[in-house]
């Protein structure tokens, strides 16, 4: 499982960092990294539970091609 | 006396609104609204998910009764929370109130120009920031708790909740704490005072500002106005209503709504033993139930400007129209949150809008979470079960900011 961050969505609520940390990793304002997040296996549960903490929808799930 | 609002005698509906979109509704005037005895004005609020249309207007929603747009889905909320070019958050608060020019920045500052602001101030409120400011906040409401506990009674507000966001304000801020309960008048008199205590209290506020900035011109000390006089935007400092507008946001936004919010979360369980055993029997659940009480208990109206002439889901909107993002309102949505006006402390995806959306998200929402999360710790750590003391009520407020005082807690 990949997680998409969308372009200019984070506005730094943290909140897929507090339920995921090791997943979500923020800098030092408290936004997220750009980019696609490898998921590691095993953690897609908690992963999406980060994913859908977000008020901004800023993460996505992209499947595995 | 509670603020009442001074509603226009006249009120005309603009010719672009079309009648059937208008509604008798104000956060003054409808039901549930006006100070009372054990009120729940969040609750009071829901009916318009069932019984308005999906965005109406409100002819005199706003403090001076002059008319707004209001938006009740969280989804329209966010589209537009998150477009700030069109929609702006500049509304001269204090310029209007006190006739002279003072932009609260970066709040009033639209984009681009607000995100030099905030590149400015994140990472002074940021997670990490914040957690290292953890264990005074802990030490402070303790200090507090244990100063009253063995009365075996509390006034939640006056006793606890406002003396401990002051206070983590004050200490954010480098300002020192034997002023307390001075900040802490101030702070009463702008959230419940009539209109002519409001100003005196905004003018307080902002004659004491205008001292410090001038006292630490002279000598810098270590705190956030010192901080504040040598930081750079765009490569030059910071001109001293800059400095004024960020030092008076921070302080302003800095205690009431956490003070509220706590008062509100504390009523909630003082009413619901069950939830306070739960929470009693399992404190891991209570982050969970502050972010409930946030949801369900939210006190903050975001209101608009548009900029420009726009079409927003079928509705004509003009240059000029108040377009109201009211958190409460938002955050008991059925399409957005199941089963929305039962209180669930473990609710799962709970992606309420107390922050607001978009590039305006609440700047100190990591302290404020911090401060919600500690009082309930600490007071739930320190006092035995508690309930509403017999014979007294909490006096509940709707308007533009919600409330609760009186709420007098009892565990003899």
């Amino acid at each position: 499982m990949k997680v998409k961050v969308l372009d200019g969505k984070c506005q730094g609520h943290a909140r897929c960092a507090a339920l995921a940390p090791h997943i979500y990793k923020l800098d030092d304002d408290g936004f997220i990294m750009p980019g696609v997040i490898d998921v590691p296996p095993g953690e897609e549960a908690i992963a999406r539970r980060g994913l859908r903490a977000c008020p901004e929808r800023a993460l996505e799930e992209v499947q595995d091609s | 006396m509670a603020a009442q609002p001074q509603v226009a005698q006249d009120v005309e509906i603009p010719a672009h609104v079309p009648p059937e979109l208008v509604r008798n509704f104000s956060f003054w005037t409808t039901p549930g609204m006006a100070p009372q005895k054990g009120g729940n004005p969040q609750a009071a609020l829901s009916f318009v998910h069932y019984d308005m249309p999906r965005i109406f207007y409100a002819p005199r929603n706003m403090y001076d009764g002059q008319g707004t747009w209001v938006i009740t889905r969280a989804d329209d909320q966010r589209r537009i929370l998150q477009d700030a070019e069109t929609f702006s958050n500049n509304r001269y608060l204090f310029t209007k109130a006190l006739g002279e020019e003072l932009p609260m920045v970066p709040l009033e500052i639209d984009p681009p120009h607000h995100g030099k602001y905030r590149m400015l101030l994140n990472p002074m409120m940021s997670p990490k920031k914040v957690d290292a400011m953890e264990p005074a906040a802990r030490a402070r409401a303790a200090a507090l708790i244990d100063g009253f506990k063995d009365r075996g009674e509390c006034e939640v507000l006056g006793d606890f909740a406002l003396p401990f966001s002051v206070g983590v304000a004050l200490d954010f801020l480098g300002l020192p704490q034997e002023r307390g309960m001075e900040f802490v008048g101030w702070a009463k008199a702008q959230l419940h005072g009539s209109p002519e205590e409001r100003l005196d209290a905004m003018r307080t506020v902002v004659a004491f500002m205008k001292d410090l900035m001038a006292q630490r011109k002279k000598a810098p000390a270590d705190d956030f106005m010192s901080v504040l006089l040598r930081s750079e935007v765009e490569g030059r400092p910071l001109n001293d209503l800059e400095v004024l507008g960020i030092a008076i946001l921070m302080f302003e936004a800095g205690y009431d709504n956490v003070a509220a919010g706590l008062g509100f979360g504390l009523n909630h369980l003082a009413q619901r033993q069950d939830d306070q055993a739960k929470l009693r029997a399992n404190p891991a659940l209570i982050k969970s139930a502050t972010e409930e009480f946030m949801r369900a208990y939210s006190t903050v109206q975001l209101i608009r400007r548009a900029v420009k002439d726009v079409e927003f889901e079928g509705v004509q909107m003009k240059a000029g129209d108040f377009v109201s993002c009211a958190t409460m309102i938002a955050n008991r949505d059925p399409l957005e949150f199941a089963d929305p006006d039962r209180v669930d402390i473990a609710r799962a995806d709970n992606r309420h809008v107390a922050f607001a959306y978009g590039p305006h998200r609440c700047l100190g929402s990591h302290l404020a979470r911090k401060e919600l999360n500690i009082g309930y710790e600490e007071f739930l750590g320190r006092i035995p079960t508690f309930r509403i003391k017999p014979g007294t009520q909490p006096t509940t407020y709707g308007g533009h900011v919600f409330g609760i005082d009186n709420l007098i807690l009892d565990w003899s």
